[in-house]
């Protein structure tokens, strides 16, 4: 079945550079979906974001709207609108003007009278909080209320996807935070395709139905943010998202879904895996900061390591542990809240662990 | 920066090459209104009779004229060329860019006298007739370089999303570029256009081989200064420079003005 937006096989490279910019890309996304894709600068996010919206033409590869091939039409044929990093505002105008430029254009014509352009213009700058800046210049709004104003101008044109190419990079952590409860809030309320491009992993899992994560032109994993979040496919993903341990071990056994794998500090432990090929294999094993814990509970469900806390860190509601396991089999750091267990620097200290938070990764 | 000024050095410094500037022509100014055959010691009182005379000058005043048609037309022939050029050179990739670039540039650095034997063979050579068209066309095109670099310079610091904004709201090219671009290139535009008609006002060299019966405002002071320097000239000078003065206001208002209506709104 064709989903609402089709990449298949988008690859383009920029000038003489022998590395393409997007590699074979392949997404399909459906109508009201909320997607991010999330990538370090260069992981050709925005090149993909760029080529939806037909700023790029991609060198091969289709891209279908709903069962339509849009891969060389015009931008300004695409009922896709973009929201910018930089705003893209236009500073010859009034915020009101900003807003009614869609409405106003030859396009348009005849579809809205001048008196339902202003109200229009006024319902969805109240929508964005900005009723009473509607005859300001944008050189005389905060990043925050620049960004609310594109985000008007995007929506009031009514179309049928949403594109942002990191639309909150430029402002500070707070209004951030503020901006990504509120671009979430017009997603629920507007029911439209947002397709969302940010470096920003906490950005991304506090916002999306799926991240698809990009590395070097590629997607590497697609998924909802839990998914890539506990479930990683590779060290590369497990560590791009949020913080992780991983450690290197040898598959001793697998039996049926488990595996037990020896580290070097010679504890074994087990983890769930549905692959019996990778016995006698040296893996990587990811254990998330959250999901291991100081002491023991005595239940021989639980993984026990031990090892020295090397280091301790105050970080507010919990502290972090680094711990240096024996033998050189690595560190781990452990997140623990305040008013949880406490270890001092020195401390031998056991840790445990439930298998089912452990994910095995290929080394 | 503020220490800077409090440095005796430095603002004597800066006083002295601001004496060198301006005492002549202030010094040009005040004969202006000598009652005297001569430029020079001692005043002999006040007087308007030599901006009368300027008034009266028939060849002055037609020179002045002169001047001012080859002023606007070399003005609006080289924002013709040149703005599409820049446009091409900082939105398109073609053939023989960077050759394109440098050709349009070249002017700059050819000393006028040979641009103007160059196009006074040229204008011979294809039978033109020499006038105060051909001056136009001859400043117009060397002028050209000006508004590419001024206008060039606006638009890489532009940056292209505005206008992608534009397309992706739905506006064609032909609308982007006048309801985004244009407005936004007005102050450079504005601004070339001023310089590039002071440039024209006063220009000799080529102005001199192309000139036909008619001449401009520097050629007729320069042909009355072989014979004599009369206080007259002085008038004329300080007339021009006054005018001058006005058109940086208007520049300086004109590229601000926006600014300043949006900010005594809010």
């Amino acid at each position: 079945m064709a989903a609402y937006i089709d990449l298949i096989g988008i690859r383009k490279s920029y000038g003489a550079s022998p590395v393409a910019a997007v590699d074979g890309v392949d997404l399909s996304i459906q109508k009201g979906e909320f997607v991010t894709l999330l990538g370090s600068s260069g992981c050709g996010k925005t090149t993909t974001l760029r080529c939806i919206a037909g700023f790029e033409m991609p060198d091969t590869g289709t891209i279908r709207f709903s069962g339509e091939d849009i891969t060389y039409s015009q931008p300004s044929e695409r009922d896709m609108r973009m929201v910018f990093q930089d705003f893209a505002l236009f500073p010859n105008m009034t915020i009101s003007e900003n807003v009614a430029f869609g409405l106003r254009l030859k396009k348009m014509r005849g579809r809205y009278s001048e008196a339902q352009i202003r109200a229009r213009v006024e319902e969805y700058l109240s929508l964005v909080q900005l009723a009473d800046h509607g005859k300001k210049m944008p050189h005389q709004l905060s990043g925050g209320q620049k960004q609310r104003t594109a985000l008007a101008r995007a929506l009031i044109t009514d179309p049928a996807v949403v594109l942002f190419d990191e639309p909150l990079a430029s402002l500070d952590a707070n209004l951030r935070k503020a901006m990504q409860v509120e671009i979430k809030r017009l997603h629920r309320q507007f029911n439209k395709t947002f397709i969302y491009v940010t470096h920003d992993q906490e950005e991304a899992m506090a916002m999306s139905d799926r991240i698809v994560v990009m590395n070097k032109g590629r997607i590497v994993q697609s998924g909802s943010p839990e998914e890539v979040y506990s479930q990683p496919n590779s060290k590369f993903v497990a560590n791009f998202i949020d913080r992780a341990n991983i450690l290197t071990g040898i598959v001793e056994t697998v039996d049926g879904s488990t595996a037990k794998i020896r580290l070097a500090s010679g504890a074994t432990l087990s983890a769930p895996t549905n692959d019996a090929t990778i016995s006698g294999k040296t893996v990587g094993v990811m254990i998330r900061v959250d999901r291991v814990s100081l002491g023991e509970d005595g239940s021989d469900q639980r993984n026990i390591l031990r090892g020295i806390v090397a280091e301790r860190l105050f970080l507010g509601a919990k502290n972090e542990y680094v711990i240096e396991l024996a033998d050189g089999a690595g560190r781990i750091s452990v997140h623990e809240r305040t008013a949880g267990a406490q270890a001092s620097i020195g401390d031998v200290v056991p840790l445990c662990v439930l298998p089912d938070d452990i994910r095995v990764l290929a080394a | 920066m503020r220490a800077f000024g409090n440095k005796p050095l430095v603002a004597g410094l800066a006083g002295a090459v601001l004496l060198f500037l301006y005492a002549p022509l202030l010094v040009m100014a005040f004969f202006s209104f000598n009652a005297s055959q001569f430029t020079g010691l001692p005043f002999k009182g006040f007087t308007l009779s030599w901006y009368e005379k300027v008034l009266e000058n028939e060849t002055l005043m037609r020179s002045i004229g002169a001047s001012v048609y080859v002023g606007i037309g070399t003005v609006i022939l080289s924002m013709l060329i040149g703005l599409p050029a820049a446009i091409a050179l900082d939105r398109y990739d073609f053939p023989g860019k960077a050759a394109f670039r440098r050709v349009v540039m070249l002017p700059i650095v050819l000393p006028g006298v040979i641009t103007g034997v160059a196009l006074l063979s040229f204008y011979i050579t294809i039978g033109f007739r020499l006038s105060l068209n051909t001056i136009m066309l001859g400043q117009g095109t060397a002028l050209t370089c000006i508004y590419v670099t001024e206008v060039f310079a606006r638009l890489q610091q532009l940056g292209r999303s505005q206008e992608e904004a534009a397309y992706n709201l739905g506006a064609s090219q032909i609308e982007t570029f006048f309801k985004v671009t244009l407005p936004n290139l007005k102050s450079a535009i504005f601004g070339t256009m001023l310089i590039v008609f002071s440039i024209s006002f006063d220009e000799i060299a080529v102005t001199y081989l192309l000139t036909g019966r008619e001449n401009t405002l520097p050629m007729a002071l320069w042909s009355i200064l072989r014979r004599e320097a009369t206080p007259e000239i002085n008038a004329v000078a300080t007339l021009v420079i006054a005018f001058s003065i006005v058109l940086i206001v208007i520049g300086v208002v004109a590229s601000r003005g926006k600014d300043l209506v949006a900010a005594s709104k809010s």
